[in-house]
């Protein structure tokens, strides 16, 4: 059988040629009419206010933190369950489960104690929870 | 000529051209792997053409009791020729103070990362374009680059609605890739391999005969508690209700595509039906047999049940309205991560007691 890599490359390939060829015949028989309030960005009607790129919620990014941790966890999860069937075969229950089930358990008290300081309930900042008790 | 064992659709061709799939060169099998790919992109293509303008529309009127499209063509079919050329036809509006790389690079990423996917999937009659070793974690990686594409779009498009709209989508996509992987993972159990062609042989055979009926031995049936829960975190994945709220309409417009027109925006819709269907190819491979059933070719049965995964959310989107972004966080991290931890370790005390 041939390299399979050479084949997900050539999908590759394909993937970029059929956005990009879209683009090209849209280029084709789109009309362009430059306008200078035509370009101003969405805000219901309004004149957009202040910038964009502004700070926001501290809760994304401590989600993004605990993403890393559990990914990576995965990662090291995928070859166990792969070898996990031939492992219990040649080794026994007790050598091929008990390593994961502490492994897990050590992910899990992670998981209680981010749970426990909040790390993923959603913090509101304190004019918004201002706005909601009232 | 052809070797016993599953059979890549590149393998296939070359073989029919009378080479040696062992000693082709590379940039012979290169050319014929276009091929390939070129057949399988423009079937996954023309799935999505007639889901976007069309299926979406009609399955929708029929949930809300209307009628939609049905002036041009029987059944108002012409309708995804007229879309496609109106909506490529239309100005391309690119907002003021726009990150243009970025803003250029998002839909082409959303729109190709969603159909490299579709690389390992085994569609039966011998339709897969490779069948590498570590095939589910290559499906696995690559539908997750849409979260890249997302991010950009929402923070190049300098729109506030774009840049909640892409954060919720990453916080969204991030916190269910967990619990899908994971879930994924116990599957992986059962089959102990992840070439995905050896995941569907596995789920050959009868898991039990009632009378007649003889229920097989596909995934769903073998670990229903799995098949849920990958549902659950697929539906999120795809942002389809009642996890829709990176571009809740009601709320913050249409999320990270609000300022995407034209070309653009054709491209993040058919990136996002890509995605459903790569997630219906992946629910299909992993739990519902693949491309496994009775009399019709493979490539039917495929077919129809990626469709019958797309109309589950279809049906989602019409029936269940939409969560908050805490509670979205909460049942994420809180309830679906915890589940799909417990389902895996029960996964491996059962298959290690039974084995």
């Amino acid at each position: 059988m041939s390299n399979p890599w050479i084949a997900i490359g050539a999908l590759a390939a394909v993937s970029l040629v059929i956005p990009l060829a879209m683009i090209a015949v849209s280029a084709l028989l789109r009309p362009s009419v430059p306008e200078q309030s035509k370009r101003a960005t969405y805000e219901s009607g309004e004149v957009p206010t202040g910038d964009t790129r502004i700070r926001f919620n501290i809760q994304y990014y401590m989600v993004a933190l605990l993403f890393v941790v559990f990914d990576i966890e995965t990662v090291l999860i995928f070859p166990w369950t792969v070898i996990y069937n031939d492992a219990v075969e040649s080794v026994g229950l007790g050598q091929a489960l008990v390593p994961m089930v502490a492994f897990i358990g050590i992910l899990a008290v992670g998981l209680a104690w981010a749970w426990r300081n909040g790390a993923v309930r959603w913090v509101r900042s304190p004019r918004a929870q201002r706005q909601y008790s009232e | 000529m052809i070797p016993l064992q599953a059979v890549t659709l590149t393998d296939r061709i070359l073989n029919l051209i009378g080479l040696d799939a062992s000693t082709a060169g590379p940039l012979v099998v290169f050319g014929v792997s276009i091929l390939a790919a070129g057949l399988v992109g423009t079937f996954v293509l023309l799935n999505t053409a007639v889901a976007g303008p069309y299926a979406k529309r009609k399955i929708t009127a029929a949930f809300t009791d209307r009628i939609s499209v049905n002036r041009i063509g029987p059944a108002g079919i012409g309708t995804i020729v007229v879309d496609s050329v109106r909506l490529l036809s239309k100005e391309l509006i690119i907002p003021e103070d726009a990150d243009r790389p970025a803003y250029d690079l998002a839909p082409i990423l959303l729109a190709g990362s969603a159909l490299l996917g579709f690389a390992v999937i085994p569609m039966g009659s011998g339709i897969q374009v490779a069948d590498p070793e570590i095939g589910l974690a290559y499906v696995f990686a690559v539908a997750s680059i849409a979260s890249l594409g997302l991010l950009m779009a929402g923070y190049a498009s300098n729109n506030k609605y774009s840049f909640l709209g892409g954060l919720r989508a990453v916080a969204q996509n991030i916190a269910y890739e967990i619990p899908l992987v994971l879930t994924g993972a116990s599957v992986v159990i059962f089959a102990g391999t992840l070439r995905l062609s050896e995941i569907v042989a596995a789920q050959e055979g009868t898991l039990l005969a009632l009378g007649p009926v003889a229920i097989p031995n596909w995934f769903a049936f073998v670990n229903p508690f799995a098949f849920a829960l990958f549902m659950a975190a697929n539906l999120a994945e795809v942002g389809r209700n009642p996890f829709d709220i990176p571009e809740a309409p009601t709320e913050i417009v249409a999320g990270y595509q609000t300022e995407y027109s034209s070309v653009y925006f054709v491209l993040f819709y058919l990136g996002e039906f890509i995605h459903i269907f790569l997630g219906g190819a992946i629910i299909t491979t992993l739990f519902l047999g693949g491309p496994a059933g009775p009399v019709l070719p493979g490539i039917v049965w495929f077919t129809i049940k990626i469709w019958s995964v797309f109309l589950f959310t279809q049906w989602a989107r019409s029936a269940v309205p939409r969560f908050r972004i805490d509670q979205l966080i909460a049942l994420g991290w809180k309830v679906l991560l915890v589940l799909s931890l417990a389902n895996l370790l029960l996964t491996a005390v059962i298959v290690g007691v039974i084995a």
